[in-house]
């Protein structure tokens, strides 16, 4: 990954606020209500397994509607419904694949029309060099390892340059190399856009302005 | 950053380029497709011969081989994204409205593709009369895309429920019954020189009514 390329778009004001927030799977407590308001720079989620730091990306991505509360995410003052946010939000997560048999260019290609940025081609190109995958744009996304995977998922989180960046362990499967570029991209990207990475990784927490700490109950409590 | 309009249509326009670029990397739904067709047309026609005489049994014959021909593919172009882990991916990408009219756009395209072997190669093995062109055209592009539509409707349905296979089945029966009956009795009436508008407007009519509930339904699709 090369720091040095990660310019982003100018800065844009986006605010992410949870109002009582929760959310709950069937009869099994997955996010316990949360109360906060980010403006800015870097946000560690963290917590034990189960605790909901995935629920609460996914709730903030408009993935998952929360079962309880609101989370309301605005840009430059302008609350975004759920279905508007994936044009500002970049989530990257492990529970994103891509399509094996297209190319690992062709898959951020894909994406990067579909969400109807302009020169696709070149947004995608761009994504994969930032993250040091461009020299294998013509693999088959099948064909990758799972640390190379995971930079593919890091490369669509970024494309078109989103206000609010999504990370759910952005350092697993990272090699030493490719931990000490991400982070160093993370502090870069930060400057313009919010940060929030679900992690238990100290490397990771540690870059954090401020951490929300989720409780959770213990594995398998139901509620 | 993109707009809402422009990013839907680029959205359509790009899930139905993906879908068939996969579908030419993989040759997944058109291969078994066209082996059923092309069997079914083959073996009827070696059992019964050609039956120029029978044209109500002509057009059952020819819509029951579109309809199992294409089923497969059309009920599992959203079972593939969950079933591959993509869904994720398409949900951050497109909303489900767009996402579903480009998936009903592949599966039309999908269909032409199945029709474009099966119609020649039913006049001929089945010995059929020739048709009235334009009337078997227009209920052929009409049957399509009703079976199309209710097929991609029932398929963002059921796709994220559990025991899909055994839901699609229950849930497409009634779905599909008014565009087979539709179809059906077009077909043979233009075959028989009969009028073909009541059959048309019933297609048509189905196709937009589906279309409609669909455009209402998708944005609540997948709501976790």
């Amino acid at each position: 990954m090369s720091g040095a390329a990660l310019t982003l778009a100018p800065p844009r004001t986006v605010a992410v606020e949870a109002r009582s927030l929760a959310h709950r799977f069937g009869a099994r407590v997955a996010l316990e209500p949360q109360q906060f308001r980010l403006d800015g720079g870097i946000v560690a989620v963290t917590g034990p397994n189960g605790s909901g730091k995935s629920t609460l990306l996914r709730i903030v991505a408009g993935l998952l509607r929360p079962s309880a509360g609101e989370c309301v995410v605005s840009v430059a003052g302008r609350a975004l419904p759920p279905l508007a946010r994936r044009i500002h939000a970049g989530l990257m997560s492990p529970m994103l694949s891509f399509y094996e048999e297209l190319t690992v260019g062709e898959n951020l290609e894909f994406a990067a029309e579909a969400r109807g940025l302009a020169a696709p081609r070149r947004a995608a190109a761009a994504a994969l060099e930032r993250v040091g995958l461009g020299a294998r744009a013509a693999d088959r996304a099948g064909a990758l390892s799972s640390g190379l995977l995971q930079r593919l998922r890091l490369a669509f989180a970024t494309l078109g340059s989103p206000a609010l960046l999504l990370l759910d362990e952005p350092g697993s499967h990272l090699d030493e190399e490719g931990r000490g570029a991400l982070e160093t991209w993370i502090r870069s990207v930060a400057r313009d856009a919010l940060v929030m990475l679900a992690t238990n990784d100290e490397r990771e927490w540690r870059l954090a302005d401020r951490t929300i700490q989720l409780r959770g109950r213990d594995l398998g409590d139901p509620a | 950053m993109p707009t809402e309009p422009s990013s839907s249509v680029a959205a359509i326009w790009a899930i139905l380029r993906k879908e068939c670029r996969s579908e030419w990397r993989t040759r997944y739904g058109i291969s078994a497709a066209l082996l059923f067709a092309i069997t079914t047309l083959t073996t009827v026609s070696f059992a019964v011969g050609r039956m120029p005489d029978r044209t109500d049994v002509l057009a059952a014959l020819f819509w029951i081989v579109l309809l199992f021909a294409s089923l497969a593919s059309l009920s599992h172009s959203f079972v593939r994204e969950v079933e591959g882990h993509t869904m994720t991916l398409l949900r951050q990408v497109a909303s489900p409205t767009a996402i579903a009219l480009g998936k009903l756009l592949w599966n039309l395209v999908f269909l032409a593709a199945i029709e474009l072997v099966t119609v020649p190669l039913f006049l001929i093995l089945m010995g059929a009369p020739p048709p009235r062109w334009a009337a078997f055209l227009a209920l052929l592009a009409l049957g399509s895309l009703a079976l199309a539509a209710s097929s991609t409707l029932v398929g963002a349905l059921i796709a994220q429920s559990r025991g899909r296979g055994a839901l699609f089945a229950a849930v497409s029966l009634p779905l599909l019954l008014p565009v087979l009956a539709g179809a059906v009795s077009g077909t043979r009436a233009q075959w028989a020189g009969g009028a073909v508008a009541a059959p048309a407007q019933l297609l048509a009519s189905y196709a937009l009514a589906i279309l409609a509930v669909s455009l209402v339904l998708y944005d609540h699709l997948w709501e976790e």
